[in-house]
């Protein structure tokens, strides 16, 4: 799973996903993408089980790129822990997602491929995503 | 030289972000024409017109003839600005032009000859460093596209510039023999082994992570959620 190597802080505040992406909207590899459409907390898992499904789907062609890194750790409080004494520890990697960023690229597959393997992927993540396509092809 | 496509515009009276915001609601897109020596006209393009244009990948090296209030103007698009979430047009750069100009341009490489590759028959992938190859060229002189032979190539192997005939009074922008493309293996499918043991395929590359973590620095790595001692707060 993806996770930074290090970390200036071991802990990150909750923060909000507000308005659309600023950069990372547009196809910068691939022919093919999948685009966020509503903002949302990807998980370095949500990625990992995305990206095996779309691999797994394309069978030895093709190539993918994951255009979102999950570096926020998100801590959790134990089960039946009183609230208070601090803040609990760092469970989890999450990307934070805006609207219209690109999240996966593919190349060197068909477009009904291509379809079909985000179609797949989609249904890991908790964005609502939609299917794009560089000019022309 | 590519045949010139007729776009009517009208003048745009008001601009700034309101305006600019009405004019989209009413279907129109505003645009502006610039370029020549000669003062920048604010204009609008009726959205249908324009987003069967851009959806074309020659849209920024096709000449379109504007056609305001009877008066012709022969432009390229320079800038497209879209939505990010909808990719709908937000507004375009119209740049004028005349016989000495001379501009960048990035023309796209298209790829003939895929299945005389031996490197894509063995499942190669083509990886396309540049689908656009920044030229310098006259307006008048723009080559449609930039065909690149894949015949004979394998995996490993790379197509440069140099490899296709340019057009005459036509260059790079720079002296290098860069890269177009590259037939490189496919993406790595590690499903054999993950569907043999994917419990512990997921746990090494943890322990693995848990123990760069170490390395680096105490702080980035996250115990494994199973870890009950290491979840306790008190």
């Amino acid at each position: 799973m993806l996770q930074p190597k290090r970390t200036k802080y071991r802990k990150a505040q909750k923060g909000r996903i507000h308005g659309n992406a600023k950069g990372g909207a547009s196809l910068n590899f691939g022919a093919y993408g999948l685009k966020a459409i509503t903002p949302g907390r990807i998980t370095a898992r949500q990625i990992e089980a995305a990206r095996r499904t779309i691999t797994r789907h394309m069978r030895r062609q093709g190539r993918i790129w994951i255009r979102i890194f999950p570096d926020i750790p998100v801590s959790t409080k134990p089960a039946e822990v009183r609230q208070g004494k601090g803040k609990g520890t760092p469970e989890y990697w999450i990307a934070r997602v805006k609207r219209g960023r690109i999240i996966f690229e593919l190349d060197g597959v068909t477009e009904v491929i291509a379809r079909r393997a985000f179609e797949l992927a989609s249904a890991k993540l908790p964005n609502q995503t939609k299917f794009v396509q560089r000019a022309g092809n | 030289m590519v045949e010139a496509v007729t776009v009517s515009v009208e003048v745009r009276e008001r601009t700034g972000k309101g305006a600019a915001r009405a004019q989209r609601r009413a279907g129109r897109i505003p645009a502006v024409i610039y370029g020549d020596k000669q003062d920048p006209i604010t204009i609008s393009v009726d959205d249908r017109e324009l987003t069967k244009l851009f959806h074309s990948p020659r849209f920024f090296t096709q000449i379109f003839e504007l056609n305001l209030d009877g008066e012709k103007h022969q432009v390229l698009a320079r800038d497209l600005q879209v939505h990010p979430v909808t990719d709908g047009p937000l507004h375009v750069d119209f740049m004028r032009f005349n016989q000495e100009t001379r501009i960048v341009l990035l023309i796209p490489a298209t790829f003939i000859n895929d299945e005389l590759s031996p490197g894509l028959k063995r499942g190669g992938v083509l990886n396309i460093v540049r689908r656009e190859v920044e030229l310098l060229c006259s307006p008048l002189n723009i080559p449609g596209e930039l065909v690149f032979d894949l015949e004979g190539l394998d995996i490993g192997d790379a197509i440069h510039i140099g490899a296709t005939e340019l057009p005459e009074d036509v260059a790079t922008t720079t002296d290098r023999d860069f890269t177009v493309a590259t037939i490189s293996a496919p993406t790595l499918m590690p499903s054999d082994e993950e569907e043999a043991e994917p419990e512990e395929g997921e746990e090494g590359m943890d322990g693995e992570e848990g123990v760069d973590g170490e390395v680096v620095s105490e702080d980035t790595a996250i115990p494994d959620p199973s870890d009950d001692g290491a979840n306790s707060n008190d």
